[in-house]
């Protein structure tokens, strides 16, 4: 399991999507804290300064949850879906090596790239803020482990469908549900405010059947500031708020359950790849 | 220890409506080259894909290295080079290798020599650095051959491995091939070269329809019959009628070709003729060619179109 882990992080190296990656983020970083000096400069008043960056962070947390998605998705359906397609499975899997094995390597190197490339792309980003304007958010490492655990979830549901179909319906199935659970988000917001219980019900359904956007809540949530998530929570009803400014944490439970959720997509993944025909 | 390397008793596959093997029963004796002949669809690739683990059977039973199939430990002990042979090419070939032997477990320390020692036997040793992205077809079916290799196998299964080779890569596979077998390995080839096949083969067996229709060593499979080509002098009535008792007589000037006649009788041939006063110039024996038993084996199907239509 190691040896294929290791093989498909290798392969994130070697194909320059590491490389590009990095040199992508240094120049976002780069612009990033550019533009907060511009702002910085022209609004002397530092509290209204702050409140515009805590505003551009959220926007940038949308950007790159939005990127990390996509990310995630579409290096994960590939990975087992093109393998099968071109026959490199037809020589590694009958090796001493279960197909389990194959499949958790698999995503084990995924899901390692991914979170260090959430963290360390994050992070910098954050620094760059700090730097160019002096803000840094309440809780930035827990809004990079929602992101980062977002991206993870997404990539196991990318991978888990291309064990069975080809890479690019297998990358577009997975982008589909993440935005159909963004808009989940927002029609239970809408919901609540209307109190309408089938339709609250229903997106509570489509919030456990792909969690993804409890865990972009869970990150805005961490990000902005106290006086913000009070105001959102003024102007809300049901406590669920905007995608932008959730009114409250996410439900424990549900952040229990994404985890569960995406143990229970592996499996999957597993369960479909060994009864596969090659 | 079992004698077969091999054995499968009615083993089946279905994709479907489709049947890829039906009832596939053969035998392979552990240390011998055994080759695997059929049209395109008997069902050739599926029967060895199911006996590395890629395709689970249906029906039956079968036993590889006297394991069932699947078996890791077995697993091992296989090399297979398959038909469609594709590796990382992104990866160089000394990794593709080494890949491969930290799957198999070979330890740390012998791992260079055994990476070392493969590719030199393909003949990719100057690429050994090169990205197998760079490589012809020819070049990535040799590396597919050193992967085989990996790990000195007991077994080794062969999908078409001279299908992109030169003439030259082709003598070289030969030469790997009865390499093998003079090692201990039992070697399963897969191949439409029927000419190689008669040539490295101990034992074949001809796939059709996802059945074997006809197994046997290489000797007995081409079978006794023969046709004799005589140069001879002039024959009296009596000299023609013996050569009728021994076969269809057919007059080839300045032969006479005798069909049909086992090859133990052609000393008593011989020897009726010269108790007749024949002159006999020439004695030729011309056995059937695998090529020639191979279409007569498949030749009662109407039309090959009737024999793809059973198989949709």
């Amino acid at each position: 399991m190691l040896t294929i882990a290791s093989l498909t992080v290798a392969e994130i190296v070697r194909r320059r999507i590491a490389l590009l990656a990095a040199i992508a983020t240094i120049v976002l970083a780069g612009a990033t804290a550019w533009g907060l000096a511009q702002l910085a400069a022209r609004i002397p008043n530092h509290v209204l300064a702050l409140t515009a960056a805590s505003v551009i962070v959220t926007l940038l947390a949308f950007m790159f949850s939005f990127v990390l998605a996509l990310g995630g998705a579409f290096l994960a359906a590939p990975a087992i879906a093109t393998e099968v397609e071109s026959g490199i499975v037809l020589a590694i899997l009958p090796r001493p090596l279960a197909r389990a094995e194959y499949v958790l390597g698999k995503w084990l190197g995924l899901a390692a790239a991914l979170v260090v490339f959430a963290l360390v792309a994050g992070a910098i980003e954050l620094i760059a803020i700090d730097m160019a304007i002096g803000y840094v958010p309440p809780h930035p490492w827990e809004a990079l482990g929602y992101l980062a655990m977002q991206c993870v979830a997404l990539a196991s549901l990318a991978l888990f469908l291309g064990t069975r179909l080809p890479a690019i319906a297998a990358g577009l199935i997975a982008v589909v549900a993440f935005g159909i659970a963004w808009i989940g988000g927002i029609a239970a917001g809408i919901a609540g405010n209307v109190h309408d219980a089938t339709l609250l019900h229903a997106t509570t359904a489509l919030a456990l059947l792909v969690p993804t956007d409890v865990l972009w809540r869970g990150a805005m949530f961490e990000l902005q500031p106290v006086a913000i998530a009070l105001a959102s929570h003024a102007v809300t009803q049901n406590g669920v708020g905007n995608p932008f400014g959730p009114s409250g944490p996410p439900v424990t439970a549900l952040v229990w359950w994404s985890g569960l959720w995406i143990v229970a997509v592996v499996g999957g993944a597993v369960a479909s790849f060994a009864r596969r025909d090659l | 220890m079992s004698e077969l390397a091999v054995e499968t008793i009615g083993l089946s596959k279905r994709f479907g409506r489709r049947i890829a093997l039906a009832d596939l029963t053969l035998s392979v004796v552990r240390g011998e080259i055994f080759g695997l002949l059929g049209p395109n669809g008997a069902g050739k690739t599926t029967a060895v894909k199911a006996l590395v683990g890629l395709v689970r059977p249906t029906g039956g039973a079968a036993t590889v290295l006297g394991r069932p199939l699947g078996d890791r430990e077995t697993r091992k002990r296989i090399g297979y080079l398959p038909e469609l042979f594709r590796y990382q090419e992104w990866l160089d070939a000394r990794d593709v290798l080494d890949v491969h032997a930290r799957l198999l477990g070979i330890p740390t320390k012998r791992r260079a020599d055994a990476i070392a020692t493969g590719l030199a036997r393909v003949g990719l040793a100057p690429r050994a650095r090169e990205r197998v992205g760079t490589f012809s077809k020819g070049m990535q079916q040799r590396l597919g051959l050193a992967v085989a290799l990996l790990g000195e196998p007991d077994l080794l299964l062969l999908d078409e491995p001279t299908s992109a080779l030169d003439p030259v890569g082709r003598h070289d596979v030969r030469k790997i091939v009865e390499a093998e077998r003079a090692r201990g390995a039992t070697v399963i080839l897969n191949s439409h070269l029927l000419s190689e096949v008669e040539r490295v083969c101990d034992r074949i067996a001809v796939v059709d329809c996802g059945r074997v229709v006809a197994q046997g060593g290489i000797d007995e499979f081409l079978g006794v019959v023969t046709t004799v080509r005589l140069r001879l002098g002039p024959l009296t009535t009596a000299a023609n009628a013996v050569l009728a008792r021994f076969g269809r007589v057919r007059l080839e000037p300045p032969w006479h070709a005798i069909a049909g006649i086992a090859e133990f009788d052609v000393p008593t041939l011989v020897k009726e003729l010269v108790a007749n006063d024949v002159a006999i110039y020439a004695v030729e024996n011309t056995r059937a060619s695998l090529e020639e038993r191979f279409l007569d084996l498949l030749r009662p199907v109407p039309d090959a179109h009737d024999r793809f239509a059973d198989r949709r």
